[in-house]
Formats: structure tokens, sequence, C-alpha cells
């Protein structure tokens, strides 16, 4: 008597889902817990370290929040890319763009005295737009290549990374290097950084801006025409065409707008974290993003929660390998093992348990 | 020599097929007669082993055989012809016939083509070996998987709709060759839903529909009107009526045309037309002779590289999509699952493509969600879309429903012109006349419609002008009086041309 028994179609129903990501998810710990044997002889005592020391107190909270702004950033510029049919894999480029666009505004003079609330405000806004188009322009570049020559933007925008790395690395050992042993600008001026917005902590206003984007990309794909026009071409580039949508006009600019959000992912990252801009700066985020967005199934509320656990791992990561010396692949390696089975897991929404065949009588299980 | 016994297949959500029977002997044409989802092809699927009974059995000469994949069906002597040739073009009909085939690590093309000969002059189907399968006409490259199935000795031959891309003669002489191999004592069986076809060439037919399989009868014993019953399930009329409509003023008038093919040749090589108000003019030809170019080209989805395209007097040859449907030029495309909607959206946003200015509020940025909502549901009730909810997704309905959001959609916009391109390819008998009636309405008021289509009852029960296109070229036109079956098929093949009314296909134009 067959235990597991093929469904007629796939459950969709919203227990089967959180129980089944809960289950992988509760797996993959399992599997991690026994890398960290070698350090410890309580494995989920590391796992509640972790989760104390991202979510456990406000002060984890802060950092694991100022984590998350970046990849909610990256993730919403994936949704809009590939939603539209756009595979822009170039999101590191455009963090280290944007970084280098808000750097510049920050530095420039009239920033150098900023007072009070409603000149931050202003200055905010200016340097947002810098580092947007900035960020803008460089993605829609690849999509212009694309909609113009039929360039492959998977491989432009890949290669595109390594083009503005060592761009901004020529930046900060070259024109905009400040005096000393480092190659990176000068710090700056105290009025430009992002402020904090949990009294006592680190938890800095990125996060909001983080939420806002937020909200502007749930409007543009679910209620504003221009959302409609990107998801059909998207979907099917050939009746977006029979249906009027000019279709390269379209990559294009959903290749500007990802690009944007890219760019403002640098922007928290320089106003908010490093106060100046230096090489190296990205570090993955523009890679984990992507897998933010599509572990969020490239939904943009989604990616909120989904970016906040990410971040929160890794938060959670670091504070391990302080205390019991735990080297933090082991944290990517559970991420990695996350991913992998949330995306098996999508086949066990196919199968059905069937009990009867070991207890004599009819009775059916979710997973 | 066949005999499938209460077959039950399930799918996610349907029961294709519901203790299906069918009892084959040798020697005998068998037509599988049905609407679309009526469960033919699903049991023609279990029959050569790509799908698996849930329930029942197959029994090949008294035995029951499982048959899990195609090349164990033709070890078992089924064989069977897809509607798209599964040939490799460029290859050559030995090397396409000897695919797939075990034997030596090295290949014996000569054997293989001198037997390839010696089957082709036995069976009277005129093929040459050393042919490229890319230069034959499609009704040889039938021929030739034909010719693959008896030299994999094949007794027992499966045709899915194999006559929808022939010409009439083309069919014709397939039909016979299909006589003579029944003659053989090979079991042939059609799937079809042309009921002239049942009637002209079946011995025994057995009517599907729903998924069972209704009644197995002698068609000698019955006529068309009986087996279009048992088929659809209720009495059909299969006359149109065409009220008097006098044509008005012209509205769209086509000078010289030309398009580029994708080979660099002309695919449409200088083609005049007009349509008036009030007036259905007709394009018939075999699939792939230049129309479908050449309806892109006017309705703005292709570039025209010459020649002239005027609405109400004004030259539009160049204008986009949403140009032409400013000026009441619409068009519901061929393909209507790729090109005339899209998949995974709902009936609700389908409703709406090509009209998305339409349904916007704040300076035209945000959907009107609420009158997009209304347009869905009136599209939805006036069209009689079978549908559970207005957002549901237009992939998963059925052709025939998904051609009712299509073309209600483009009649709701009020056009002038309706282009229609095979607007009842592949639907069922119902929704055929629901889709002709429509048509026939929107001439009733009088707007014009360009209709293209390769079925010639369609054409001939529609069309007020019929226009012949071969080659990227019209060979005349004719009325739908003396357009008969016969002159239409020459001319859709290019073998005749009604003198007088013009050009001969040869005659160079400038």
């Amino acid at each position: 008597m067959p235990i597991l028994r093929k469904r007629m179609a796939p459950s969709d129903t919203l227990l089967t889902i959180v129980g089944i990501n809960a289950v992988v998810v509760l797996c993959a710990l399992a599997i991690g817990a026994i890398l960290f044997l070698p350090y410890t002889d309580n494995p989920f005592a590391a796992y509640a370290t972790l989760v104390e020391s991202s979510l456990g107190s406000w002060r984890g909270i802060g950092i694991t929040l100022n984590r998350a702004a970046p990849l909610i950033l990256i993730g919403l510029g994936t949704c809009v890319a590939w939603r539209s049919g756009f595979g822009y894999l170039g999101f590191e480029g455009c963090l280290t763009i944007g970084a280098a666009g808000a750097a510049w505004y920050a530095l420039r003079p009239f920033n150098a005295e900023i007072a009070g609330m409603a000149g931050f405000l202003v200055f905010l806004a200016g340097a947002m737009a810098v580092s947007f188009g900035a960020g803008g322009l460089w993605a829609g570049g690849v999509g212009f290549l694309r909609s113009r020559f039929g360039g492959n933007e998977v491989l432009i925008s890949l290669m595109s990374n390594y083009v503005a790395a060592f761009f901004v690395q020529y930046l900060v050992s070259g024109p905009m290097r400040a005096e000393g042993s480092l190659p990176q600008t000068p710090r700056f001026p105290l009025g430009t950084w992002l402020p904090t917005i949990l009294p006592g902590t680190r938890g800095q206003a990125s996060i909001l801006i983080a939420l806002v984007a937020v909200f502007f990309v749930w409007l543009l794909m679910r209620r504003m025409r221009l959302g409609y026009e990107l998801q059909a071409t998207g979907l099917n580039p050939q009746a977006a065409r029979y249906g009027g949508i000019q279709v390269g006009a379209r990559y294009v600019l959903a290749a500007f707008l990802a690009g944007g959000l890219g760019a403002l992912a640098g922007l928290v990252e320089v106003l908010g974290t490093q106060h100046r801009l230096l090489d190296g700066l990205s570090g993955g985020v523009g890679f984990i993003g992507i897998v933010v967005a599509l572990l969020a199934r490239l939904n943009p509320l989604a990616v909120v929660p989904v970016a906040i656990l990410y971040a929160a791992l890794s938060v959670g990561g670091d504070a391990l390998q302080r205390r019991i010396g735990a080297p933090t692949s082991i944290i990517f390696i559970l991420q990695s093992l996350i991913v992998l089975f949330l995306m098996a897991s999508e086949l066990l929404r196919h199968w059905t348990l069937d009990l009867s065949g070991l207890r004599g009588k009819k009775g059916t299980g979710d997973v | 020599m066949l005999e499938l016994r209460n077959i039950t297949k399930r799918f996610p959500g349907v029961i294709a097929n519901d203790r299906a029977c069918l009892t084959v002997g040798a020697g005998e044409v068998h037509a599988i007669l049905g609407e679309n989802g009526a469960g033919k092809s699903t049991l023609m699927r279990i029959l050569y082993g790509a799908y698996q009974p849930d329930e029942g059995a197959v029994l090949i000469d008294g035995e029951a055989r499982q048959l899990t994949s195609q090349r164990q069906a033709i070890a078992c002597g089924i064989g069977m012809i897809h509607q798209e040739f599964m040939l490799v073009q460029p290859m050559t009909v030995v090397e396409n016939v000897i695919l797939g085939l075990d034997g030596d690590i090295g290949l014996r093309l000569d054997e293989a083509a001198q037997r390839i000969s010696a089957l082709s002059d036995h069976h009277g189907l005129g093929i040459d070996p050393h042919a490229r399968v890319a230069d034959l006409p499609v009704g040889v490259q039938q021929r030739v998987e034909i010719l693959k199935l008896l030299f994999r000795d094949a007794r027992i031959l499966v045709l899915d709709e194999p006559t929808a891309i022939l010409t009439p003669q083309e069919a014709a002489s397939l039909l016979d060759t299909l006589r003579k191999l029944a003659l053989q004592g090979r079991a042939i069986i059609i799937v079809t839903h042309k009921l002239n076809e049942v009637m002209a060439v079946a011995d025994r037919v057995t009517i599907m529909r729903d998924g069972q399989t209704v009644r197995s009868i002698d068609p000698a014993q019955s006529n068309e009107g009986e087996l279009a019953r048992l088929m659809v399930g209720r009495p059909v009329g299969r006359t149109v009526v065409r009220p008097k409509v006098r044509p008005g003023a012209r509205i769209l008038s086509v000078n010289g045309l030309r398009v580029l093919g994708a080979t660099g040749g002309d695919a449409v090589c200088g083609v005049d037309l007009t349509v008036r108000e009030g007036e259905i003019v007709g394009i018939a030809g075999v699939e792939g002779n230049g129309q479908s170019q050449l309806v892109e080209a006017i309705t703005g989805l292709r570039r025209s590289s010459g020649g002239s395209v005027m609405m109400d007097g004004r030259n539009v040859t160049h204008a986009t999509p949403l140009e032409h449907a400013r000026r009441g030029l619409v068009y519901v495309p061929a393909d209507r699952r790729h090109v005339g909607s899209i998949a995974a959206l709902g009936i609700d946003d389908n409703a709406m493509l090509g009209r998305q200015e339409d349904f916007t509020r704040g300076w035209g940025l945000f959907r009107d969600r609420r009158r997009i909502r209304r347009h869905a549901q009136e599209l939805v009730e006036r069209f009689d879309v079978k549908t559970p909810h207005i957002r549901f997704p237009a992939g998963k309905l059925s052709g025939g429903n998904l051609q009712k959001v299509i073309m209600g959609r483009e009649i709701l916009r009020d056009p002038r012109l309706l282009v229609v391109e095979q607007p009842t390819r592949g639907l069922d008998i119902g929704a055929i006349e629901y889709m002709w009636s429509q048509l026939l309405a929107v001439r009733g008021q009088g707007k014009g419609v360009l209709l293209v289509s390769a079925e010639l009852n369609e054409i001939r029960s529609l069309a007020d002008r019929i226009l012949v296109i071969h080659r990227g070229r019209f060979l005349g036109e004719l009325t739908p009086e003396d357009a008969d079956d016969e002159l239409l098929g020459l001319m859709m093949a290019g073998m005749a041309a009604k003198p007088g009314t013009g050009p001969m296909p040869d005659r160079p134009r400038n």
C-alpha cells in the first residue's frame, strides 16, 4: 500500500504552502546542526544564539533591518526587471554605481553644512535622484543594447558588474581619494548620514527608504497602467506587441527602474553604514537580493519578510562566529540549503500522504 | 485486430477518457469522430504508448498489452502520424526513414533506399528516397511519414487530422492511399472532425463525446446530419443565412503591397485588395502562402517593403497597431494562445489588452480596475464565455471560449474594419457557428471584415468576394456562387486562375 499518492493538481491552500515551507526550513536547519557539532555540544543552543542575536533584542533588530534594507531594494529591482521579461543580473554593478553617485553628491561642498530635518530631506532627495539616475542609466544601457541590437542582457549585465567594480576602484584610488593610506573617499559630512530611527540601536532610516520603495513598486505593478504593460511584455512579448505596447521601450524602462532601485541599495549602504565610498562595497548583496526576490516569487510584498529572514541569518552568523568561533561559511551553507530545499519543496505540493494503508482506515495528510 | 476496452484516463480536474471502447478489424478504415476535447487525442496517445490508461486494457490480436512507450507500440505494429510531422527537414527521405531504427553502427543507406523505392512503387506513393524533405510539398511529406511506418512494418496506422493542411486534391489522394493500404489487410485509424471525410473513406466510424465513445456505426448506414448530431449531442444546422447587404464606401485599400519573407524572398509579392462597408472579403489559401505576412503588414505588426495601405483615404502603410486601432482597424490573430492573449493573465486583464489606454484614471497613469472588471463582465456575458469567474486565467480556457474573449474584445471596440485570421481553426461545431454569426453581425452593422481562412467551407459561407492566394499572389477574385470546392482547390494549389479577373501566377508585375 503506497503511503505517498500523487495529487491530481498541486495543492495551493495557504496551510499547505506555509506548512511545507516551515517543514523544509526546519529540515535545512537540522542538517545545518551537524555542521555546528565541532564547535559546540548543543547545536540547538547555537540556533538559539543565532535567533537571539539577530531578532531577540532591539539592538539585534536594528542591525538586522540595516542589513535587510539593501536586500529589499535589490529584490524589488529584480521583481521589476524579471517580471518585465528582462533577465537582469547586474545589481552588483548598480549598487556600486549608485553608491558612487550618492558619495559624489554627499561630498559636494554645498552639502558640507546641513542643518535640521528639512535640510536633510532636501539633501536626501537630491542624493536619491543622483543615485537612482546613475544606476538607472547604467542598467538602462543594457536594456538599450538588448532592445536595439538584440544583445543578451544576462551576459552583458554580468560583465558590466566588473566594469562598475573597477570603475569605483579607480575613483577611490584616483579622483575621489582622500588623504591617507587607504583607497577610499573622505568621510561624508555628519549632516548627510542617515539618521537612526530606533533609539538606542543602530537601526537607520534605510529600512524606511526600502519600505517606501516597496509601496511604489507595488503601486507600479498592481495598480498602474505601466505595470500592466511591463508584465504583459514579460509574459508574452508577441501578444504585447499585438496589443500596441512598444516592447523595446518597455525593456529599456524596466531596466532603468530596476537599475535605479539597485542603486538605492548602494545609497543606503554608503549614507547609512560606511559613510564613505570604498572598494568592494557590495560583497555579493547584488546577487543575494536576486535570490531573495526569487524566493518571494517576484512578489514585491513578499520580498520584505524574506529579506529580513535572510538578513537575520547573516547577522546571527556573525554573532556565532564571535561567540563560539564557528566560521560564517556555516551560515552560507545554511542559507544555500534553505534556498535549495525551498526550491525543491515545490515538488511536495504534488503529493499527498495517504496513511490509510497503515491504519486500515481512511485519512489523508496535507503534505 | 485491435481492441481498446473500457479505457479510463483522468487528468487533474477532468476525465479525458471515460470507459472508452474501440474495436478495429484488419482491412478496415476506421474513423474516430469527435469535437475538440472529446478525448480523441488522449485515446490515441494511449494507443501508441504515450499515456498509460488508469483503467482498461489495450488488446492486440486478442492479447492484452502494456504499451509504455512509442517504441513498444511500433514493436506491436502500431504507428502514429501526428498532425505536425516528425521529420527532420534538412535530411533526405532515406535518412528520415531509418532515423531511430536499431541496427548496425554503420549506415547502409543504399540498401534502405532500395527498400524505400520498392515500398514506394508498391504502394504508389511516388517518393524519391534521396530527395531532401524540406524541398517536398506538404502532401508528399505526409506520404514520407506513411512510408516511415510501412518501413517498420506497422499493421495499424493512426493518423491525427491527416487532411488539415492539405489542399482538397492532396486530401483526396491521401484518402485513396489509405483505402489501398487497408485493402492489404492493415488497419487504418483516422482521427478527424470532418464529416465528409468520414463519409468518403471510412468503413466504420466511432463517435466520441465528453470522453466517452458514444456509438460505433457504418457510415453507409447513416448520413452527415446524424453523425453531426451524435458528435455534438444536439441537432445542428450547417447552412448559414447571409442576408443581403449593399456594400458602402471603401474602407481599406491595399495597393501593390510587398512583404519580405523570412528567407529573403518576397512572402507577399505586390497585392491589391479593397474592403468596403458591409462586406466580408475572404482570402483563401493553404497556410504558408503569404497570407499571414499580408495580414501582419496590414495591421502594423510587420513592416512592408513596398506598396501602400490606405484606411478611409488616409495613408497608414507604416502605422503602429495602436494607431490602426484608433482609426478603427482591429485584428483577431490566428494564434490565439500566443499572440491574441496572455495565457497567464486573467480574462479581465486580457479584455484590456490593446486598450490599456482606455481603462485608466489619474492622468492615464493608473488602471481603472472597476471599469476593467465591468468591461470584462460585459464581455463574458455578451459573448457567452463559459468561465468560473472573470479573473480565470485565459490560458486555461478552451479554444472556443478563448476565441470568444478575443473576438468579443475586438468587436466591443466598435471597429470600422475587423481583420480575422483563421477564426475557427480547431474549434468545434458549436463555437464555429457562433463565430460565423458574430462575423455576419459585424457585416450587418455596415462594417468591413477581412477574413483569412484555409477552410473552404468557411470562406464560401461567409465571404462576399473571395481572393485566392498562392505563393504571395492573388490568383483572381471569385464570388461565392462560382467558387466550388474543386475550382478553389485547384487555385489554392496554384494550378488554375480564373481567367480575366486577375493576374496569372507567372506574369511579372510592377
